[in-house]
Formats: C-alpha cells, structure tokens, sequence
C-alpha cells in the first residue's frame, strides 16, 4: 500500500505532496491538473518503467519542471553555480515484512520510512563535461538531462530491482492502448500479475513445447530441407527456419488474450478497459498492489460503467486503487469520502475538510462540488438572478461568457463558506458576491476574513446599506428609461420598479441578461468583472 | 541464550556449521564474512546441499552489509542530506587531522566512505538515531550468522555487541589463530585482535554463549600437534577421522629436490608469503587466500621468521604465528617445507 507520494521537479509538480488511504482513492481535478501525470508518476516511481520502457531511456529535458528549470537557467545567467534540476518520486509505503528492507530516511522528508525513489539528477560522472557546457552554451533553454543520471533507489539508500518492491502497479488506461511487440503493455502486467506462479509457469511450459512441436510439422519440415538445399551455396552450415524459444520470446509477447474469439485490441476500447480493470482488481497472484485506473468513464456506456464500478467497489478490498476521474457520476458512485481533488499542483482531500462542510457537500449532487474543482476560477453568487446578472455584466466588458474563460460562476444561497472551505485548500481564485442585508462592509468583511486574508479570494458586497439587494442596487445606478427599455416595462417610478423586480426576481435578471441594451451594473458587480 | 560465539581449530568445520544451522534456522538469515573468497564458498556450500541459495537466506560481505544495511539507510544522521555515501573507499584513510565531527572523517570527496571508519560510522548513526540502525535490522533479519569472525576488529566490535544486544541472534564462528586478515588497522580495541578476541567473548560471558571446538575434521595428528606448538597456550586439537597414507606428517626438503618431490606426491599444492618467494617455478598460492581451503598435501616456501623458527621452535620469537599456522592446516596428510639446507 503506498501511504504518501512526494513528487519533485516531475513535470508540472514542483513541490508535491500527497498522501493516499487503503482502498479507493479518486483524483479529481480539472484537465490540465495532473491528473495523469501523478498515476504515471505512481507508476513510475513502483516500476521504473514508462510505457513499458526504462525511464533512463526516456528521460529528456520536458519531464524537468519547467519553472524549475527557468529558475535554474536565470540563475546561471546571474553567474550562479546553481545545479540543474533534481527529479524526485518518493513513494512512500506501509511497513510489511517485505518492504522493511525499504526502510530509512533517504527521502524527500527526512523521515523513517519504508519506501522507494525515482531520482534522476546530475551525474557526478559527467561533471567535468557538464562544466564544459555551461561555459560554452549561451542560451541554455532546456535541463541537461543528457548529463543525467537515473537511479531506483530504497529509501534505505540502496539500489533496487522490480523484484525487490513488494507492490505492484497496474495501470489501466483506456485513453490510449499501447502497442509492444502486438500486445499492449499495461495487458501484459496485468495478465502476468492476474495469474499465479505456478500458472505462468505453465504457461510458459506449455508455449514452449508448442512452438518445439512446430519444427516438427511435416510441411516445415520439407520447407526447412529446401532451404537446406538452397543455402548449401552460400554456407557450410544449415539454414532452417524456428521459432524462437529463447527467453526473449515468452508467451506473455506471443498470446494475445481474445474476447469471443476477436483479439483483444479490436474488442472496443470501452471493452478492453473494462476487462483490464477487472482483472487488474481480481488479481489471484498475492502481494500488496496498486491499481492505477485513468477516466474509468471513457468509452464506456452507461451500463458498462455502472457494472465496472460496481466491480471496482465490490473488489478493492485489501488492495489500494486509485482512479482518476472527470465524472460527477463516477465519483457520486465511488463516494464523495474518497475524494481527492487537485488543483494547480496542489491537493487536498474531501475528507479533510471541516465536518460540517463535508455533511454539506455530502447532501448536494456530486455535480456543484465539482464544479468548483474543475474550473480555473468561479464567483459564487446568491441565486439564480445574480447569477444571471453576473454573467450579463461579464460578457458587456469581456465580449464573452465567464465559462468560455473557465470561470463558473456558481448559486450557493447562502453556503459561501462551504465553497469558500473548498477554494482555500484548492487555491482558486474565488469572488464571493453578497447582498448586504442593510449591514455595513466591515460587517461582511469580519464574516470572511478567515477567507480573506488568502490574495485569491475577495469579497463583493454593495457598499450602501440602504440598498439591500440586487434589484434596487440595480435600480439605483439606472435611470428609469433604461430599466423600462431593458425590462420592456413602463414603471412610473423607482419604487414601483423595485417591487415589480423584486417579485419577479428571475424574469427580470433573464430580461437584463437577454436585452440588446445593456444597463449599468452596479459597482461591487463591476468590481468582479473589471479585471 | 540467542547469541553464540564459537571459537575452533582450522578444520573443524566452522563454515560447515554455518550453512548446517542457516540452512535449518526459521526466519530471514544473513550470512556475513569479510572475504570475497570465503562468500562464495559459502554460497558454493549451501548451493550443493540445497541447489539454490533459499530465498531467506542473504550472503553478504561486511563492508556490504555494514553500509548498505546500516550506514546507508540513516546516514542523514551524519550526512545532513540523503544518499551522500557512494560506497566504499578501500585504500584510502581520512586525513590525520580530519575531525569526527566533520563527514571528511568518513567520507572522501566522492562519497566513498574509508574502510577504517565504516563500522565506527555505523556506531555513531545508530546513536544518534535512538538505535534505528538497529532496529532496522531487527524488522529484517532473525538470524546474523559471522563466519571468520577473527578478521573483525576495532569498532566492528562495538557493532557486534549492539547486534547482541538486540532481538537478532547472533552465531559467530572463527579461530583467533587464523588473524591473516583484519577489516581495519585503526587502534580501537586492539587487545581484541588475533587471540585477544577469545578475551572479549569471555567478558560477554552474559550475552554471548562462548563454545570451543578443539579437532580437526581435516588434518592428521602430525599436523595437529605441529600446528598446536605455534600456540601452545591454547588447548591441544585431536584428529577426527582422517585416514593415513603412505606419507603423513611434516618433512623437510631441498630446493633442488623440489621437482621430484612435486611429482612424487602429486598433487601437492604450494603455498608462498607472497609472490616475492622463488618457487622453482610452481604454481604458487599466497597463504592469505588459501584460508577456508583443504589440500591433500602442501608444500610451504617458508620466510626468514618461519625458517627460525622450524629451526628453535621458539614461538614467542615468530612474528606472524598466523601465517604458518593457516598454512600447515590446509594440509589433509603431509607438509613440506622448502628449505636451504637440513639440519
């Protein structure tokens, strides 16, 4: 079971910490959080391997982090003797008999425990050629991976092999089927973790004989005297045509798993998903083991989705899966308590949160919540006629609607601080709007502060206390014949236009937010979209 | 009592009953020795018993252990940052002014740490880590099993009491007169070295279970008492079970009648200081490594001390009783000394 990951310099994660529990662990997050990229480093940090290949032989320069590498290009510019950027993937596991051999304080924290590291930095062996470079090479744009070096260590500081790492990793990932050698790699591990022992060996057994038996077949036979025949012009020895039964060449690269008799790869990806996480999940062979589940949802049906999350809540018992999700669905059945949300390199758990905000969140449909976890940014609103007032105001200085710029804005009632819990530990630029209810900005301002004192989160509220709420804030800053032309109404006076607004209070935003004339917003609205 | 410390007689098959009682324990066993040579004889040993080396069972050399499985994993102890140490600096020493307090007292420039300082490393780390080093060992091995324990000396002491201190039993098997080797040089607990070491088992009486093992599975009496004179402070070895042949006991030879002898009794395997003695051109083997083998017969190219003394027999004036002593027991039925002339 892996209890902790800490990822440094990897891709888009700086400085990354994330701690994961027994059993299910859903990663949420928006399209470029990183979703992917922790399951690979997962992934790579247990197997030393990316796509099947050694990570020595596919490390380059856009796996550094790329602001750590701008910070260390600036430094050497500035004539620092900085050293390039050092990759890190510390995963952290359960203490067991098996991984105490594991254990030391060889890790990112300092701290004793049992675990393994991906490192790849500088190599001391390339140190006199890396000083040649940096004094030569003007404009460095890129890390010098190519003087670097890659190391599988314990965190007790020795190497390790894939052998000595109790946990396995499988990664199931529909996105996109990898190809080696005709058998997709992640099947491959899977196949060989599903079965047991001595059932791969068997298998290996039985393979081997078969293609033995080939040779024998009386066709090749007198094709192979033919050959003999033809080759005895060109060599002294005996040219003949086998097949291969060197280790290379084991069944796990011949076999290719078949579903009602079609090759697994032109079964349909929602299919081939399917199965790889089934079996990935029911693996017999013993061991603890990680199974690593990328967008579940993709390619799938309603109903096949519905039967494999069942698969997967029915079996993760005793193994620890992750899956990585941009469906409300998926996590509304998977359960909110499992939740991981990402967001700008950055994590936090729902289960985290204070108790009172997650029975909240608990009772709304999976959907607000993670709206707010997927967007760049959101304005919380009261209701729906702020909302749509809002929006109006966004698209008169923008040109376009705040979701085109991936910012939602969301009704949360009364909720502001359930949302505003979540933006906090998320990082997310957050404008809260809020009708002041006849009490004074200071009033408000006391009510948030514990948000507010974070630069990402700002407050709006309509300054004049006499002017409760939206509708005579609006009212307020218009003159009467914009808000008739507007409305389509012929209001006498103000007064009677607040009422009508304030009674019909949704028909009239509708109204604002669909006229050609556009109205003067008033200013704590201004304030939101100004920027 | 877990922790055992036997003291033998070359020949009575101390690395025999290593592998016997590994092969038999319950749990994870590790198997350490300073010597390469010896290592594979061991794993040699326990592959012709059982095939395969078991899966609890891990070989390892000292120095290997000491830094991968205890001066590695806390090093940041001492080091202040992880994986500092690259491995071992075996030639090397630290600067005679270097001070304990600084990681230049261990470390060379590139990690390496100096042999004389490894185990004192390891000492230091686990104090200052509350005993982790320790405990580290005790989640991964029952069993330490240290053949050849005479080649362990300074601070390597210090190590081995905190193993016998800990859950971890502990089976160390060696003979004090078989000191060819020492893992450092260093003057911590040099009284222990060579015979000493049956002192410091003594004085550990309540930890250590201390057994001695006075026969020779290997060697005819002949040798047994020729061997015995070297040390005569320590009990007599009775032979076991050797056979005699046509040709028992110790002889002494001519230079000149080196060739006819070789081929007399072949094979005879010849045993020199080092690569400086002429030996007629023979074959040689230096001494230092023939230790843990058995040979038939043995003919020794002996030095200057050596010849003094197979002349007096005086061993309180021969300067390194070890060397001669190792070498006459390789011998299953006879030895015999190359020499200027007889007398």
């Amino acid at each position: 079971m892996i209890r902790k990951v800490a990822i440094r310099n990897y891709r888009l994660f700086r400085d990354f910490d994330l701690e994961l529990t027994p059993g299910l662990n859903i990663l949420v997050g928006s399209n470029d959080s990183g979703k992917s990229t922790l399951i690979e480093a997962i992934s790579l940090g247990l197997t030393n391997r990316l796509n099947g290949k050694l990570f020595a032989q596919e490390l380059n320069p856009y796996f550094i982090n790329l602001d750590a590498t701008k910070e260390y290009i600036k430094d050497l510019q500035e004539g620092k003797q900085t050293p390039p950027p050092t990759l890190i993937i510390d995963i952290f596991l359960e203490s067991s008999d098996e991984t105490e051999i594991l254990r030391g304080t060889n890790n990112v924290h300092g701290e004793d425990a049992c675990g393994v590291r991906i490192q790849a930095k500088l190599s001391q062996d390339f140190l006199p050629e890396y000083n040649a470079f940096i004094d030569t090479i003007t404009a460095i744009r890129l890390a010098p991976t190519e003087y670097y070096k890659v190391d599988w260590l314990g965190f007790s500081g020795n190497p390790v092999t894939a052998r000595s790492i109790p946990t396995t990793a499988s990664v199931v990932d529909p996105s996109s089927v990898r190809l080696q050698a005709g058998v997709d790699y992640h099947l491959q591990q899977i196949l060989r973790t599903h079965l047991d022992p001595k059932e791969r060996v068997e298998l290996t057994r039985q393979y081997r004989s078969l293609r033995e038996a080939f040779g024998e077949q009386d066709q090749v036979k007198a094709i192979n005297a033919t050959l003999k025949e033809d080759g005895e012009s060109l060599t002294s020895r005996t040219l003949s045509l086998a097949i291969d039964i060197s280790q290379r060449y084991t069944w796990e690269n011949g076999l290719i798993a078949h579903l009602d008799d079609l090759p697994f790869q032109f079964a349909s990806k929602g299919e081939q998903s399917a199965l790889k996480t089934v079996l990935a999940i029911g693996r017999k062979a013993k061991g603890a083991q990680v199974v690593l589940v990328e967008e579940p949802e993709a390619h799938l049906s309603f109903s096949h989705l519905q039967l494999l999350l069942k698969r997967i809540q029915e079996q993760c018992d005793g193994k620890q899966v992750i899956v990585a999700t941009h469906s409300n669905y998926v996590l509304n059945k998977l359960g909110l308590e499992n939740m991981i949300l990402l967001a700008k390199q950055s994590s936090m758990r729902f289960a985290d949160l204070p108790a009172d905000t997650v029975r909240y969140f608990q009772k709304l449909p999976g959907f607000d919540t993670l709206r707010l976890v997927l967007a760049d940014a959101a304005i919380l609103v009261e209701g729906p006629s702020d909302e749509l007032v809002v929006q109006r105001a966004y698209m008169d200085v923008k040109g376009k609607l705040p979701i085109e710029c991936g910012i939602d804005v969301i009704c949360v009632g009364l909720s502001h601080k359930r949302f505003l819990d979540l933006a906090v530990r998320l990082k997310k630029r957050v404008w809260a709007v809020t009708d002041n209810d006849g009490k004074p900005l200071e009033h408000h301002q006391k009510r948030f502060a514990d948000y507010l004192k974070h630069d990402f989160i700002t407050l709006h509220v309509g300054a004049d206390t006499a002017v409760k709420t939206l509708e005579p804030q609006i009212v307020e800053v218009n003159d009467l014949a914009t808000l008739n032309t507007v409305l389509g109404k012929a209001f006498g006076t103000k007064e009677e236009a607040i009422e009508a607004m304030t009674a019909e209070k949704t028909e009239s935003a509708l109204a604002i937010f669909e006229s050609k004339t556009p109205i003067v917003m008033p200013a704590y609205i201004k304030e939101v979209v100004g920027e | 009592m877990s922790n055992t410390a036997i003291l033998a007689a070359a020949g009575s098959r101390k690395t025999e009953y290593i592998v016997e009682k590994a092969l038999a324990a319950e749990g994870r066993v590790l198997i350490t020795t300073y010597t390469n040579e010896n290592q594979n004889q061991i794993a040699r040993r326990i592959e012709s018993k059982v095939g395969t080396i078991p899966s609890n069972i891990t070989i390892l050399g000292w120095f290997t252990f000491l830094i991968a499985q205890c001066a590695r994993p806390y090093q940041l102890a001492l080091t202040g940052e992880p994986l500092v140490i690259s491995g071992l600096n075996f030639k090397g020493k630290h600067h005679k002014f270097a001070k304990k307090a600084n990681l230049n007292y261990y470390l060379d420039q590139q990690g390496g740490m100096y042999r004389e300082d490894v185990s004192d490393f390891v000492v230091n780390v686990n104090e200052r880590t509350n005993g982790a080093v320790i405990h580290r060992l005790e989640n991964i091995f029952d069993h330490i099993f240290v053949d050849e324990v005479q080649d362990l000396a300074g601070y390597d002491l210090e190590v081995l009491d905190l193993i016998m201190s800990s859950k971890i039993s502990l089976t160390m098997v060696g003979d004090p007169r078989q000191h060819t080797l020492s893992t450092t040089l260093g003057p911590k607990n040099k009284k222990y070295r060579g015979e000493g070491l049956r002192q410091w088992f003594a004085e550990r009486a309540d930890r250590c279970d201390l057994q001695t093992r006075d026969c020779s599975y290997r060697c005819n009496q002949h040798i047994c008492d020729f061997a015995d004179a070297i040390y005569p402070a320590l009990p007599p070895t009775k032979s076991i079970d050797v056979s005699a042949t046509d040709h028992d006991g110790i002889f002494y030879i001519l230079g000149d009648d080196v060739p006819t002898y070789f081929a007399q009794y072949a094979p005879v395997t010849v045993l020199r200081n080092d690569k400086n003695a002429n030996t007629y051109g023979l074959p040689a083997m230096n001494i230092g490594v023939s230790k843990g083998s058995t040979f038939d017969r043995v003919m020794i190219f002996p030095t200057k001390p050596m010849l003094t003394y197979l002349q007096d027999k005086n061993h309180k004036k021969l300067k390194a009783p070890e060397r001669l002593y190792v070498a006459v027991t390789r011998a299953r039925f006879s030895v015999a000394f190359v020499v200027p002339k007889l007398w």
